[in-house]
């Protein structure tokens, strides 16, 4: 059996669909700021927090990041009502993300606390820096240079999986493309379209966040 | 919910449903581990597409180039569906199984050319001119002096990557596929609560992922020393 590609019937949905990247950017937007912060806080906790806390940090990282994201927002979706918390799709897949995506941060971010020297702070304090001129010159453009690449691809694999959202019914780019194929019935084309998409909108967040770490941190951040 | 739960637990954890997540177990593992396995074999294939040294043809290596950039931008979802559909509508008969496995063929494969090119990239160039003068071939380079060699970086960051793939497969549960995410879908819809499911479900794969992992993480220690 053969199959003909028929494109022209799926292109007049091709402004919706790339309304629904626009969800799919927010969505990674929001689930990689809030685990940029719980990173940040956990990474904080690693380096200087009491033994109690520090473990309590590595068993969250350790649980998130060993199980899938689907079954963490699953357990988020159906779990919670049972307790009274009754979430919609579109909460339930933003908060499973972002503690997803927390745990990943909290690494990242551990490996860039790391990188820091003692000796850099007390340099900084021989010539009379105050806290935040030690920060601003001399902590910010060192744990960016170590930070920013990991950081920028960790936001290009949250606009990737932002694709789970579909699965629960939120309209991102994959969930409309679900919408039209129900509609159209071509299904390849679709989903080939929905691909490139994805291919575009990854290549072009890249670019811009290469763009932004060579005018911001002079870190050479690699597109490809 | 919890005395729910306390009521339900040996019910849920009789004979036929343990025989049950167990087959959905030994598919989540079969569908990772053979998808990683095999992928990881085509991505050495595509970084030796794409290696300068050894092979001068640009369409290939541009082919393969394209591949590895544009494959690794797609989610598995959207990847999934693409596959999924390409079965159907080839009129090919593939099982579930079949179709998820290629789609997690296909990832790994683009993931793994990347190491694998860095894993090559690492042995530095006099290596190759050395073994030249020894009057070795490229491909006999390629397997006695350059390969054993990038094994120490590339076979770390690969176990890595299989930890994401054992997740990964769980979305394959959206065609049907009978692995562990289906498996709790499923209890959960013959009445058990969503907590025992889930929770079940996540407990099996933090023990399937958090050993894999470990061991990366320790064999690249060892190699790192050596």
């Amino acid at each position: 059996m053969s199959y003909t590609l028929i494109y022209s019937q799926v292109s007049g949905h091709i402004p919706y669909l790339l309304a629904g990247a626009w969800l799919t950017l927010q969505l990674a937007c929001i689930s990689f700021f809030i685990g940029w912060g719980i990173g940040l806080v956990n990474a904080a906790v690693l380096a200087y927090g009491p033994r109690p806390a520090r473990m309590a940090v590595r068993a969250y990282v350790t649980f998130f990041i060993n199980t899938p994201l689907l079954v963490q927002i699953f357990f988020i979706f159906f779990v919670l009502p049972d307790m009274g918390i009754l979430l919609s799709p579109y909460a339930a897949v933003a908060i499973g993300m972002s503690l997803n995506a927390g745990a990943y941060l909290t690494e990242i971010q551990r490996a860039g606390f790391g990188s820091l020297r003692r000796a850099e702070m007390d340099a900084a304090a021989a010539m009379g820096f105050s806290l935040v001129q030690t920060i601003w010159y001399v902590v910010l453009p060192h744990i960016a240079k170590a930070l920013y690449p990991p950081l920028a691809n960790q936001f290009i694999i949250q606009v990737m999986t932002t694709s789970i959202a579909a699965i629960f019914a939120v309209e991102e780019l994959t969930g409309r493309a679900y919408n039209v194929n129900s509609l159209t019935f071509r299904a390849l084309e679709v989903f080939s379209i929905t691909a490139v998409i994805y291919i575009a909108l990854t290549i072009l967040c890249s670019l811009a966040l290469a763009l932004l770490g060579r005018w911001l941190f002079r870190v050479n951040a690699k597109v490809f | 919910m919890w005395d729910q739960v306390v009521e339900e637990a040996p019910r849920f954890f009789g004979y036929y449903n343990l025989i049950f997540i167990g087959e959905a177990l030994v598919n989540t593992l079969l569908l990772s581990w053979i998808g990683a396995t095999v992928g990881f074999g085509f991505g050495f294939l595509f970084a030796i597409c794409r290696h300068p040294r050894l092979f001068g043809l640009l369409p290939l290596r541009i082919l393969a180039t394209l591949y590895v950039e544009l494959f690794r931008r797609i989610p598995f979802l959207v990847k999934l569906m693409c596959v999924f559909f390409a079965f159907q509508l080839s009129g090919a008969q593939a099982s579930l199984f079949t179709i998820a496995l290629v789609t997690v063929v296909l990832s790994a494969a683009a993931f793994a050319a990347e190491i694998a090119r860095a894993g090559l990239e690492s042995i530095p160039a006099p290596q190759w001119d050395a073994a030249e003068a020894m009057n070795f071939g490229r491909w006999r380079t390629l397997w006695r002096v350059v390969a054993p060699q990038s094994f120490r970086i590339v076979l770390p960051p690969l176990f890595g990557y299989t930890v994401g793939f054992i997740k990964s497969t769980s979305i394959a549960s959206q065609i049907g596929v009978m692995e562990l995410t289906y498996a709790a879908k499923i209890l959960n819809t013959r009445g058990f609560s969503a907590l025992l499911c889930f929770g079940t479900i996540l407990l099996l794969y933090f023990l399937i992922c958090w050993p894999t992992k470990h061991f990366g993480e320790r064999l690249e220690r060892r190699l790192a020393r050596r």
